[in-house]
């Protein structure tokens, strides 16, 4: 545990590691012939593990311990594995490169300058910086596959519902997921076996139902995607290897994505208004020390515990849900996600899977003014679509261009996940993820029993 | 109360009873009320980071039994959606409740008032949450959230009623069917039914008018006499040449009078949108079947059918019926044999007085509480069918078997209160007494009934209270005649 502090100094991907004795007795106890036993595990600090901080980068639950586990969290314990702290996110998962928390900075471990990506962004440091083999995250609108994009390692988006929410502190219900990111194919497979599944506490969750994991055609984006250089050409080398490995690539268009963006947002936001509604100071969280009324405690506490970005996306969801204002919005960005899932079925009436990229550019560095919080959003546009959609889909690491690593996306129909893994696998035996050079030698353990 | 002549009144309800499930709605806390506040609470209920509500089958159960009950188009899909608002007492700020889906809709239900039946629509049926309770006390306020998350039904009336009077009669039939039904124990002073009420008036045939929504009424007649105060209100301000304005107003129960709480300006934008932690309930066939199985008779027709089928009165039926129990208990009697207008009389008279002396009420008639099983109050009524005792001595038994709780026949011989004792030992008794006293029978042969009272009274005294007045009476006739 010591060591993993002492490495972790730098990145800071972690906000609170469990204690020595607390790890100890949980390494000790745990099931030594579990499936995931030996592996240690982070987790991202808007999930629930009991005991620990549940902050979710935010001020206003800075003091909040989880009384409870969350459903993935519990499953991950009782197959073995032993969960050594909480990482860094964006304030309640809501940003794109984790500098939006409220409690700690966390860098890239392949250029300490560039942010890590987000919201998941402590998860995907800490595992490519080899303190943990694997890490979960939350993916809203692209969480898992993008900081995983940034830091080079895998990261699944599963299908919606296939994994509990229960535990998840709520962002984007209906769009939102746990995820795995992780340092091999193999490792999110046999993760993502632990789980998965049914969970009464979770009345949206269901019973995972393998689909076929036969893939002969990956169905490609031609033209001008507005990417960066260095994303375009992982792209071609990400097709070039889907090529080489036997695959028959098919070109196809997506127009509905430009749309996605709009509606994923505005859906989003409104869960988002509401779901951050129980944070009110009264019974847990920032309480306000000037309030004198309970309005003014209500008002007051949230005004202090929550930053600028959480506030805007409350503020439009609220205004997006207005009463007579929700046929323009709400309603409408519900008609354009069945467009957007329309659209992708047509694809996989042709294609067995399509790639696209993570995110249009790699690892920027803080503070990038080219990329303010509204470009970020937008640059949204290739990931949210399986979030609108329900089908899952990971980002796999395919190149290191200019020292930072560059993540493409597969995407399947919905319990297609297991196509996904073969077929990263085939990729990652032409393209053989790079390891970060900040990664803390002989703590990877990729071999779990 | 006089009732209005130049305005027409619009009058609707909205009603919220409390569900009896042993457990919340979203969670496995206990639903009970009253026990150390914050004690039946979990991080569920509490509206912790990152739960997730789970629905309470039962309480979709009992809701879509009260939509069968009141004959609304039941839901083949019902959707569950957020209202948000902000509120201490609301754990995570927004109620789950219904609102574009809601489990029931277009019912109606059929009540007693001035003296017929009137039919009153519902507008719809929907199952929510209800909130915690917020105590104010010496300028520092505290939450209570064992009521959150309990499992609150919403019936909304068209405003269709015509008085104050209706809303009354309504709610005291709506309150008794929804206690036959055995979904709300229909408590109102402590809140397990509430009532709201909305009132407008206008010039007749001009439709609605603007109204007002009148809260804080713990009682049935509280209701009525609040709708009588708003309509004379509204009477006054439209007949000075005022508007009424659209609001919400409290009931002050010590001033008699309603009060301005908020205006349509302030209004809540509830910002309704459908729960994504939910998905839509979607009833196959066999629970539409087992909600129809579940269906049973409603008071109304029950008191009808005990007044024609049984030759009761409407009184007696109006009492029996009141208690779903009462009026189960009455049937098992008379289907084991006894009369049954003189069970009925029983219930209400003898019955009833035992029941008040021991605590104990009609709605406990049949159950393990109560010593006076069915099948025992058959018996005793047939012991005086057959003339084996008399009234006074069933009223003694009656009391002795809620003492002793013991067959009627056992206390009667136990007591030697049989009075069947062949009528020849009685006529022997009788004889006696007559030739002891040969002036008495002078005085009845000669026209004068009086002394017949005389004789009783010595007859009762030798037999310790057991002969039967009635065949004494008749024996002396026949010895003496």
């Amino acid at each position: 545990m010591t060591e993993l502090k002492e490495h972790d100094k730098d990145i800071n991907s972690f906000l609170e590691f469990a204690s020595e004795d607390a790890a100890a007795s949980v390494a000790a106890s745990a099931n030594q012939d579990g499936p995931l036993a030996g592996l240690t595990f982070g987790v991202k600090d808007n999930i629930a593990v009991e005991g620990m901080h549940l902050t979710c980068g935010s001020k206003m639950l800075k003091d909040f311990v989880s009384p409870y586990d969350a459903t993935a969290v519990r499953k991950l314990k009782e197959a073995g594995a032993v969960c050594v702290g909480k990482t860094n996110l964006d304030e309640f998962g809501m940003g794109s490169s984790t500098d939006n928390s409220a409690l700690a900075v966390t860098n890239n471990p392949w250029d300490l300058e560039c942010v890590c990506g987000g919201s998941s962004g402590g998860s995907a440091a800490a595992v490519a910086a080899g303190l943990v083999p694997f890490a979960l995250g939350t993916d809203t609108g692209g969480s898992v596959r993008q900081p995983a994009s940034f830091c080079g390692v895998y990261g699944l988006k599963p299908t919606y519902g296939v994994v509990s929410r229960f535990g998840l502190v709520a962002y984007a219900s209906s769009l939102e997921v746990c995820g795995i990111l992780a340092d091999s194919v193999d490792t999110t497979r046999k993760v993502f076996e632990v789980i998965k599944g049914k969970d009464g506490s979770d009345q949206t969750s269901i019973d995972h139902i393998p689909a076929s994991a036969d893939a002969e055609t990956v169905a490609v984006l031609a033209g001008d995607l507005g990417l960066k250089p260095e994303v375009e050409t992982a792209y071609k080398k990400a097709v070039d290897g889907l090529k080489s490995s036997g695959m028959k690539i098919i070109e196809v268009e997506l127009p509905m994505l430009d749309y996605g963006i709009a509606a994923y947002y505005t859906i989003a936001m409104a869960e988002a208004s509401a779901n951050l509604a129980r944070y009110n100071g009264v019974r847990y969280g920032h309480r306000s020390a000037e309030a004198g009324s309970f309005e003014d405690l209500m008002r007051m506490s949230r005004d202090e515990g929550f930053g600028d970005e959480v506030k805007l996306r409350i503020l439009l969801g609220t205004y997006v849900l207005r009463s007579g204002f929700q046929d323009q919005y709400y309603t409408r960005a519900q008609k354009i996600r069945t467009a957007v899932r329309n659209e992708f079925d047509g694809v996989f009436t042709k294609a067995d899977m399509i790639m696209l990229p993570a995110f249009p550019t790699a690892a920027f560095k803080h503070g990038d003014q080219s990329l303010d919080q509204f470009q970020q959003k937008l640059a949204d546009k290739f990931t949210v679509a399986a979030n609108l959609s329900g089908m899952p889909a990971m980002s796999v690491p395919v190149s290191v261009e200019n020292g930072l690593p560059v993540g493409m996306q597969l995407m399947a129909p919905v319990f297609a996940e297991e196509r996904i893994f073969k077929v990263a696998e085939k990729l990652a035996e032409v393209l053989p993820p790079a390891a970060c050079p900040l990664s803390m030698a002989g703590q990877r353990t990729t071999e779990a029993k | 109360m006089a009732a209005s002549t130049s305005y027409e009144t619009f009058i609707g309800l909205e009603i919220h009873i409390q569900l009896l499930t042993e457990t919340k709605i979203f969670c496995g806390c206990k639903s009970k009320f009253g026990d150390k506040p914050n004690s039946n609470v979990c991080p569920v209920c509490l509206g912790y980071p990152g739960v997730l509500p789970a629905l309470n089958e039962h309480a979709v159960e009992l809701s879509y039994k009260v939509c069968r009950a009141m004959n609304c188009d039941l839901a083949k899909e019902g959707m569950f959606e957020r209202k948000n608002y902000f509120y201490p007492d609301l754990t995570k700020n927004y109620q789950i409740s219904q609102f574009e889906k809601p489990f029931g809709r277009n019912g109606y239900f059929e009540y007693e008032s001035g003296g017929g039946i009137k039919r009153i629509r519902f507008h719809e049926i929907h199952l929510e949450e209800d909130a915690g309770k917020m105590i104010h006390q010496g300028g520092r306020s505290f939450c209570d959230y064992n009521r959150a998350g309990t499992c609150l039904l919403e019936i909304v009336t068209e405003p269709e009623f015509k008085e104050p009077q209706e809303a009354e009669d309504f709610l005291q039939a709506f309150r008794r069917t929804v206690r036959h039904l055995g979904v709300c124990d229909g408590n109102m002073e402590e809140g397990s039914l509430r009532c709201d009420a909305n009132i407008s008036i206008n010039t007749p045939g001009a439709g609605l008018g603007v109204k007002t929504e009148v809260k804080n009424l713990n009682s049935s007649r509280f209701v009525k006499k609040a709708l009588q105060y708003e309509r004379r209100r509204q009477e006054k301000v439209l007949k000075s040449g005022g508007k009424i304005i659209q609001e919400t107003r409290l009931w002050d129960e010590d001033k008699s009078v309603t009060e301005s709480m908020r205006t349509k300006e302030e209004a809540h934008d509830y910002r309704y949108f459908p729960e994504p932690d939910l998905p839509p309930f979607r009833p196959d066939q066999a629970f539409f079947d087992m909600i129809e199985k579940s269906q049973i008779e409603l008071p109304l027709a029950r008191k009808q059918r005990l007044t024609e089928d049984y030759g009761l009165t409407p009184d007696q039926a109006d009492y029996i019926v009141e208690e779903k129990a009462a009026a189960d208990y009455f049937e098992a009697v008379v289907a084991l044999g006894a009369d049954a207008k003189t069970a009925a009389k029983w219930i209400m008279g003898n019955v009833a007085k035992e029941l008040n002396r021991i605590d104990l009420s009609k709605a406990d008639l049949g159950t393990e509480k109560c010593a006076l099983s069915a099948e025992r109050l058959t018996k005793l009524l047939g012991m005086l069918a057959d003339n084996k005792i008399h009234g006074k001595i069933a009223a003694q038994t009656l009391a002795a078997i809620f003492n002793e709780d013991k067959d009627p026949e056992v206390i009667v011989k136990e007591q030697g209160w049989d009075s069947s004792a062949d009528e020849g030992d009685l006529e022997k008794i009788v004889q006696q007494i007559l030739d002891e006293n040969p002036r008495v029978v002078e005085q009845i042969r000669g026209g004068d009934q009086k002394p017949r009272g005389f004789v009783v009274g010595k007859v009762m005294k030798a037999t310790q209270g057991t002969a039967n007045p009635q065949s004494v009476q008749s024996i002396i006739g026949k010895l003496i005649g």
